[in-house]
C-alpha cells in the first residue's frame, strides 16, 4: 500500500464544480492578481479569526517580513524566536535587517519556553516571535505575562495556526499582528504558494497593506492602474495570485470539517501507536491556563531509532517528512551568530528523533492502519544492533 | 471602450487555464516542479543564457539576483531616477543604498553618460532598467561597468524578446532579470518572473536563494539567507503554453509601435515619439511626451480611449525614496519625463481598425 505524505486528489474533485464557477468569474474579471478574489478571501479570513485586517501576500515566509516591517522592526533589533521551527521565522527577522536571537523550546509542545524567552530580552529586544506549530499553540498566557513585563511587543508565527484558538481568541492576533501561511498541504491550501498576514491594529495594518505592493499609496487592489501610485515606503512585489484566492475561497468552505477530519485521523493514530510503548512518543496537546484547541496541521512523533524508521517505512509505501532535522541556530547560514552544539538541548533532541507521519483529510483510515502497522512491525521485527 | 490595460486578453483561453488548474489539482504537483524545469530550459534554449531560475516575480528576480551578488549595507548601487520602484526598493531593502542618476530625454531609459561622475569607492553594481520599448545602451553601460569593475544587473522586466547587436535583452549584464505580470510581453495569470545569468555559481546562488537557500539536496539544511520566491506549476505551465505566440505577438506589438511613429512623425515636437527601428526595440508599451498631457488624456478619455501615465514621479521625489536623495542629483529628463510621460494603447489583440482610430484621435488632438 502507498502512502503518500499528502494528497489532495480526492477533495479537489468535490470541490471542482464550485471552483470552476469562482474561476469563470475571476477570468471575466481579468485581474489575475492582488484583484477581487483576494479581496473576497481577505474578508472572509477576516469574517472567519475576527481579525480587523487581513491582507493577501504571495507567501507566509513575504508575510512575516512585511508584518516585522510593518510592525516597525529594523536594522539594530533582536527579535526573540524558538530554534526548533521552520527556517522562515528566522530569515523573516533576518530580511527585515534585524538580529533573531534564538531560545529553546518545550518538550512536549515544541513551543517557544516563555521562561527563556523572558531570560533572552534586552534593551535591544523589539519582538518575540512565538511559533504555533504541528497542533497547538505556544503558552500565550505565559508569553503576554513576559511581553507585559518587559515592554517588548509580540509578532506571531501564526503560519499553521489556522482554526487555532486561544482565550477566545484566534492565532495571529495576540500581539501586534500574525500571518498565515496558504501553501497547498496546510491546514487551509492553495495549489501554490500563498500567504497573509493578520493584525487588529491599524498602524500595523496601514503600512503592511502597502508593503506587499511596492509601498504604493492609494487603491491598488483591484485596481490595475495603481501600479503607478507613488510609494511611501521601500515595499516589495509579494501580491497573491487570485487563482489561488479563488481556490481558498472554495476550501473554506470545508475548513471545519477539515479540521474535525484530521483530529479523528489523529486520534486513529492515537490510539494505534498507544501499543508501542516507549518506541514511540505520541503529540502531547499542553495544558494552557486558558481554553486552547488543537489543529492537526501535522500528526508528529518522537521515535527511537528514527531514521531507521523513515527508511523503512520508505520501503513499505510510507512517506514521512523530518520536521525539522536541523535546529535553527546551527543553520550554515546563521553560523556568524555563534551559537554552538547544546545552546538549546530540548531543541537538538526533538532535531534527532521527530518524525511526521502522513495527515490530511483524504487519508484513508486503512492507511493509518498500515502505516501504524508497519511502524508496529518495524519495532517487532527489526531488533538488530542498534 | 478601448481600455489601456486588455483585461480580457486571457479570456479566449479559458481552456487552458481550467486544465492547468485541474491539472496541479490532480496530481499532487504545486511548485518547482516538473513544469518550472521544462519552462527554464525553453527560456535558456531561446535566449541562449547560461541558465534561467524561474521565481516568483520580476521584482523577486532582481532581489534574488542582488542577494546572490553580496549587496548589502555600505554598498551603493547606481539606478534611475525615471522608473518602476523595485530597482530601488530591491537595493533599499537589503541595506544597501540607490544612487539615482538622469535618464535620455528620448528614450527615458538610463543615460550611460549620467552613470560615470556618480561611482564612489561604495558603488558596487549598476542597475539599467529598459523601459517602454526602449533598451538602455547596454554597450556603453557594460563599458563603463568594466572600467570601474562593477556588476551589472540587467532588469528586463519589460524587454523580453527585444535584442541588441543580436545579444537578447537579459543577457547584457552579469544576472538579468524578466518579469511575467500579466500586461508583460509574456503575461502570465499570475505573478511570475525568472532571473537569467550565465555564471554557474550566480545561478547555484539564486537557486538556492528562490527557495530558502536550500541546496535541493537535503531538505531543512538553508546555506543561504534564502527568500521564498518560487513560481508555482500552474504558472510555469501557462508560460509554456503561451510561449509559442510570443514572436508573432512581438511583431504586432512592433507593427502598432511603428505604425504610431509614422503617423505621429508629422505632429513635430509637440508630441515626442520613441526612436524608430526595431533594434534594441520591444514595443511593450508605447509611451509618448508631451506638456499637455492632462488635456491630451481627457480627450481620449472623451474618444473612448484609455491611457496610462506610467511614472508620475521621478524615484527620489516619492516618500519612499527621499532619504537617497542627493544633493548631487541632477535629474531633469527624469522630471520632465515624469511630468509629460503617456502610454497608449498597443497591445496585440487591438484590431487593425482600433489602431487606426486611435492614432486618428491622437493626430485630431494634436492638430
Amino acid at each position: 500500500m502507498q502512502v503518500p505524505f499528502y494528497d489532495g486528489r480526492k477533495s479537489f474533485e468535490e470541490l471542482w464544480p464550485d471552483l470552476q464557477a469562482r474561476l469563470d468569474a475571476l477570468i471575466q474579471r481579468g485581474k489575475y492578481s492582488h484583484g477581487m478574489m483576494v479581496a473576497e478571501l481577505e474578508k472572509a479570513i477576516q469574517r472567519f479569526t475576527g481579525a480587523r485586517y487581513a491582507f493577501g501576500c504571495n507567501n507566509g515566509t513575504d508575510a512575516l517580513i512585511l508584518l516585522l516591517r510593518a510592525a516597525g522592526v529594523g536594522p539594530g533589533d533582536e527579535v526573540i524566536v524558538p530554534c526548533f521551527t521552520f527556517f522562515a521565522t528566522a530569515s523573516s527577522v533576518a530580511h527585515a535587517l534585524a538580529r533573531p536571537v534564538f531560545v529553546d523550546v518545550d518538550p512536549v509542545s515544541y513551543t517557544m519556553s516563555p521562561e527563556a524567552v523572558r531570560r533572552a530580552v534586552t534593551p535591544r529586544t523589539k519582538a518575540i516571535m512565538p511559533v504555533h506549530l504541528f497542533c497547538q499553540m505556544a503558552d500565550m498566557t505565559a508569553l503576554k505575562q513576559v511581553s507585559e513585563a518587559t515592554g517588548v511587543a509580540i509578532l506571531e508565527d501564526s503560519a499553521e495556526a489556522i482554526g487555532m484558538w486561544y482565550g477566545g481568541t484566534h492565532a495571529g492576533l495576540h500581539g501586534r499582528g500574525g500571518v498565515l501561511s496558504f501553501f497547498p498541504t496546510k491546514t487551509l491550501g492553495a495549489l501554490g504558494d500563498a500567504g497573509m498576514i493578520l493584525t487588529n491594529e491599524p498602524a500595523v495594518a496601514e503600512l503592511a497593506n502597502v508593503l506587499r505592493h511596492h509601498g504604493r499609496v492609494g487603491g491598488t487592489i483591484d485596481n490595475m492602474p495603481g501600479i503607478s501610485n507613488p510609494a511611501r515606503v521601500s515595499g516589495t512585489n509579494s501580491k497573491m495570485d487570485d487563482i489561488q484566492a479563488a481556490v481558498l475561497l472554495t476550501r473554506l468552505g470545508r475548513l471545519e470539517a477539515d479540521v474535525a477530519r484530521r483530529a479523528a485521523l489523529a486520534r486513529r493514530y492515537d490510539e494505534r501507536l498507544a501499543a508501542l510503548g516507549d518506541h514511540v512518543t505520541r503529540p502531547r496537546v499542553a495544558q494552557r491556563a486558558e481554553p486552547t484547541n488543537a489543529v492537526f496541521y501535522v500528526y508528529l512523533i518522537e521515535a527511537e531509532r528514527k531514521s531507521e524508521l523513515v527508511a523503512y517505512l520508505k520501503q513499505h509505501g510510507v512517506e514521512t517528512e523530518e520536521y525539522y532535522p536541523f535546529p535553527l541556530h546551527l543553520q550554515p547560514c546563521f553560523a556568524e551568530l555563534g551559537y554552538r552544539p547544546g545552546d538549546f538541548p530540548v531543541a537538538e533532541r526533538a532535531c534527532a528523533r521527530t518524525v511526521a507521519l502522513p495527515l490530511y483529510p483524504d487519508l484513508t483510515n486503512e492507511a493509518v492502519d498500515h502505516v501504524c502497522d508497519t511502524i508496529a512491525d518495524f519495532y517487532a521485527n527489526a531488533r538488530g544492533p542498534r | 471602450m478601448l481600455p489601456f490595460f486588455p483585461l480580457d486578453m486571457f479570456a479566449p483561453h479559458r481552456e487552458e487555464i481550467l486544465r492547468l488548474v485541474r491539472e496541479a489539482g490532480t496530481s499532487n504537483r504545486f511548485i518547482l516542479k516538473d513544469n518550472c524545469a521544462r519552462l527554464e530550459e525553453e527560456l535558456r534554449r531561446r535566449t541562449g543564457a547560461g541558465d534561467v531560475i524561474a521565481c516568483a516575480s520580476g521584482t523577486g528576480a532582481l532581489q534574488l539576483a542582488l542577494k546572490a551578488l553580496g549587496i548589502g549595507p555600505g554598498m551603493e548601487v547606481i539606478v534611475q531616477a525615471f522608473c518602476c520602484q523595485p530597482v530601488a526598493s530591491a537595493v533599499v531593502n537589503l541595506g544597501a543604498t540607490p544612487v539615482f542618476v538622469d535618464v535620455d530625454p528620448r528614450t527615458m531609459v538610463m543615460s550611460p553618460a549620467c552613470v560615470e561622475e556618480r561611482i564612489t569607492e561604495r558603488t558596487r553594481a549598476i542597475l539599467p532598467a529598459h523601459l517602454f520599448s526602449c533598451m538602455v545602451d547596454m554597450p556603453a553601460i557594460r563599458e563603463i561597468a568594466r572600467r570601474h569593475d562593477l556588476l551589472v544587473v540587467e532588469d528586463a522586466a519589460v524587454q523580453q524578446g527585444a535584442s541588441l547587436h543580436g545579444v537578447p535583452a537579459g543577457r547584457w549584464g552579469h544576472v538579468g532579470a524578466f518579469s511575467f505580470f500579466q500586461i508583460k510581453v509574456l503575461g502570465a495569470i499570475g505573478e511570475g518572473g525568472a532571473v537569467l545569468t550565465d555564471d554557474p555559481d550566480l545561478a547555484r546562488a539564486c537557486r538556492m536563494l528562490r527557495n530558502h537557500g536550500q541546496d535541493g539536496v537535503t531538505r531543512f539544511r538553508h546555506h543561504l539567507l534564502g527568500y521564498n520566491c518560487r513560481m508555482d506549476e500552474i504558472i510555469a505551465g501557462w508560460l509554456l503554453y503561451r510561449l509559442p505566440a510570443l514572436e508573432g505577438e512581438l511583431q504586432r506589438r512592433a507593427r502598432i509601435g511603428e505604425y504610431y511613429n509614422e503617423r505621429f512623425a508629422a505632429l513635430g515636437e509637440q508630441l515626442v515619439t520613441p526612436p524608430r527601428g526595431r533594434e534594441g526595440r520591444c514595443y511593450y508599451i508605447y509611451s509618448l511626451q508631451t506638456e499637455r498631457r492632462d488635456e491630451f488624456r481627457a480627450y481620449l478619455e472623451s474618444k473612448g480611449i484609455g491611457s496610462h501615465v506610467y511614472y508620475p514621479l521621478p524615484l527620489p521625489r516619492q516618500p519612499a525614496f527621499a532619504a537617497f536623495a542627493s544633493p548631487r542629483d541632477r535629474l531633469p529628463n527624469a522630471e520632465r519625463a515624469s511630468r509629460r510621460n503617456v502610454a497608449i494603447p498597443a497591445y496585440p489583440t487591438l484590431r487593425d481598425s482600433e489602431v487606426e482610430y486611435i492614432a486618428d484621435t491622437v493626430v485630431k488632438f494634436f492638430r
